[in-house]
């Protein structure tokens, strides 16, 4: 992030909410689209092959499971978080754009 | 719920400062609602190591820091501190014991500070428990009127008359009111007609749904019901006997035909899905069934896919081999193994371009919600007699081994567990007479048989032994379209 654009664009996520759109956005349809499950499915059965005697711990978890679960992002989701991104580095330097999701 | 967090995090709270450093930086950098703390959150919440904004930003609650999941974890580690913060769902993790804590006190003060938000954040809810209060509670308890269902409860349970040879329509009725999902659609009164009042056939089954579920124990007459099909089904009227399975068909047919008619058009979802129709129908019972063309001089593949409502499966001796099948599981063996058509019917090989002899096999590409089976005990052709042989099914069934093998295949393994919900036995020798029971399930666990009006508990031994004709199983764990 350089700096200078970095503030900008930080004064702009944050008088359009974009920050806090993009995010919960992004947790609505992964929810949606079944991901957050598939990746519950995935947890469970990294715990369960990891057998009784060493109980993984979340970061365990993390490392073990984020590339699986990065790989099974749905590309609509995908796409659409690109759109939304676009849409608000385009409006950049407009105060009050507003969409509503 | 009273948990408590771990030694370090006692120590951790014994300092009240402590507590209140806390309570600020959750309320800025976790809830972040003021103007003022999104400001500061937008400003400084990133990694203080790679300048990024993530993944999984922690702020140690013993300095000023912030890191990413990896180099918080170093942070801690280089500065000897214990406590930091995750700032996505505002969780406490401790290093020494190297894992997230829980802990009621900090719950208290993250709850108080989720409240006092002004816009609604979904993320920080999720893993938050309803605790109702008095008032709540009083609501639900005398607000509403409430149906106790118990073992002994007959609610969704219905006698049917017998109007005459009706026994085949009312068999199958029976075990449409008892589709878990089909009862879902039309309870939460999904159907949307603008058709001619009188003449769709979904808005009759959405009647019967609501005489079922009314808790009244009258049998039922379904004249109406009865007509509209013979209206729309010519072979199917008449006084006499007929056959269950047909009387299956026929009905989804015109359902699924009146669905279409009388569903508002959205030109825009035809369009972009041509192969799915959006009834509520085709989302339940149709499957994709795969046939491959092999030619055994190139084997080269010709593949083609085409819609599926039920599976009829022979019960003759087999060709090859000669014995009859006795389970479920060997019919379904013998509907999906590569089969050799024989020197008369070659078949042109779009990639030798000539006619070749080739073997062709049936496998399931997708399946449908609700498998319908339905046993061939009448064959037509050879004679009209009733092949009575047991066959043996079971209450629950994995479809697993009859799919499509792709190259794509899902990380996961997929569920492909189906339930048995209904069966329809036919007693006696032919198919012209004799007559049509069902067994279905009602509340998960129970039995019943249905025998025109009467209706007598009974017991999954007692269903598993039965004939069945028609067996009706439903997928045991939805998934996501």
């Amino acid at each position: 992030m350089p700096h200078e654009y970095d503030s900008k664009v930080n004064l702009h996520l944050d008088i359009n909410h974009g920050l806090d759109r993009v995010t919960e956005l992004v947790q609505t349809r992964l929810i949606e689209s079944g991901w957050r499950d598939q990746v519950r499915l995935a947890c469970r059965k990294a715990i369960t092959e990891s057998g009784d005697k060493h109980v993984p711990s979340v970061d365990d978890l993390v490392t073990q499971v984020t590339p699986k679960a990065r790989a099974m992002v749905p590309d609509a989701v995908k796409r659409e978080l690109l759109h939304e991104l676009e849409l608000i580095l385009m409006n950049v330097d407009k105060a009050g754009y507003s969409k509503s999701f | 719920m009273s948990a408590k967090g771990c030694y370090h995090l006692q120590v951790f709270k014994e300092d009240n400062t402590n507590l209140d450093s806390f309570k600020w930086i959750h309320a800025v950098f976790v809830v972040a609602d003021t103007t003022r703390s999104r400001e500061t959150k937008i400003c400084n919440a990133y990694c203080r190591t790679c300048r990024k904004r993530g993944p999984f930003l922690h702020a140690c609650l013993e300095c000023v820091h912030f890191g990413c999941h990896k180099h918080i974890r170093e942070h801690m580690k280089y500065q000897k501190h214990t406590i930091s913060l995750d700032l996505v769902y505002g969780q406490i993790h401790c290093s020494c014991c190297d894992d997230y804590v829980y802990d009621a006190e900090i719950d208290e003060i993250t709850m108080e500070n989720k409240m006092r938000s002004v816009t609604f954040k979904k993320r920080l809810f999720d893993w938050t428990s309803w605790d109702a209060t008095e008032d709540e509670r009083n609501q639900l308890h005398h607000g509403t009127k409430r149906i106790c269902i118990t073992q002994e409860s007959t609610i969704g349970l219905r006698g049917l008359s017998n109007m005459g040879n009706t026994c085949y329509m009312n068999c199958i009725v029976q075990a449409l009111m008892h589709t878990p999902l089909l009862r879902d659609y039309f309870l939460t009164e999904n159907h949307k007609c603008n058709g001619v009042p009188g003449t769709c056939l979904v808005c009759e089954v959405s009647k019967l749904f609501q005489e079922f579920y009314r808790g009244a124990r009258v049998p039922l007459a379904l004249g109406e019901l009865l007509h509209l099909i013979w209206i729309h089904a010519r072979h199917l009227a008449g006084h006499k006997q007929q056959d269950a399975h047909e009387f299956f068909i026929a009905t989804l047919n015109i359902l699924h035909k009146h669905c279409l008619d009388t569903m508002p058009k959205h030109n825009s979802v035809i369009k972009t899905e041509e192969m799915k129709c959006p009834c509520i129908i085709d989302k339940i019972f149709t499957g994709r069934l795969q046939s491959d063309l092999v030619c055994q001089k190139c084997n080269g593949v010709s593949t083609k896919i085409d819609p599926i409502w039920d599976f009829s499966l022979d019960l003759g001796p087999m060709t090859l081999g000669g014995r009859q099948p006795l389970s479920l599981h060997e019919c379904l063996e013998r509907f999906t193994r590569p089969e050799h058509l024989g020197d008369k019917d070659m078949i042109l090989c779009s990639n030798c371009e000539s006619y070749q002899k080739t073997t062709k096999q049936f496998t399931m590409k997708t399946l449908p919600i609700v498998v319908s089976i339905h046993l061939k005990r009448f064959q037509h052709m050879v004679k009209v007699d009733k092949i009575s042989t047991a066959i043996s099914f079971p209450e629950m069934l994995d479809m697993t081994p009859f799919m499509s093998r792709s190259k794509k295949e899902s990380p996961f393994p997929l569920d492909n567990r189906y339930s048995l919900f209904a069966v329809v036995n036919h007693v006696g020798t032919s198919i012209d007479s004799g007559h049509y029971t069902a067994y279905v399930r009602q509340q998960c666990d129970y039995w019943y048989k249905c025998d025109d009006h009467v209706i007598t508990r009974a017991n999954l031994k007692e269903v598993l032994e039965s004939e069945g004709y028609l067996l009706f199983y439903h997928k045991h764990l939805l998934g996501y379209e």
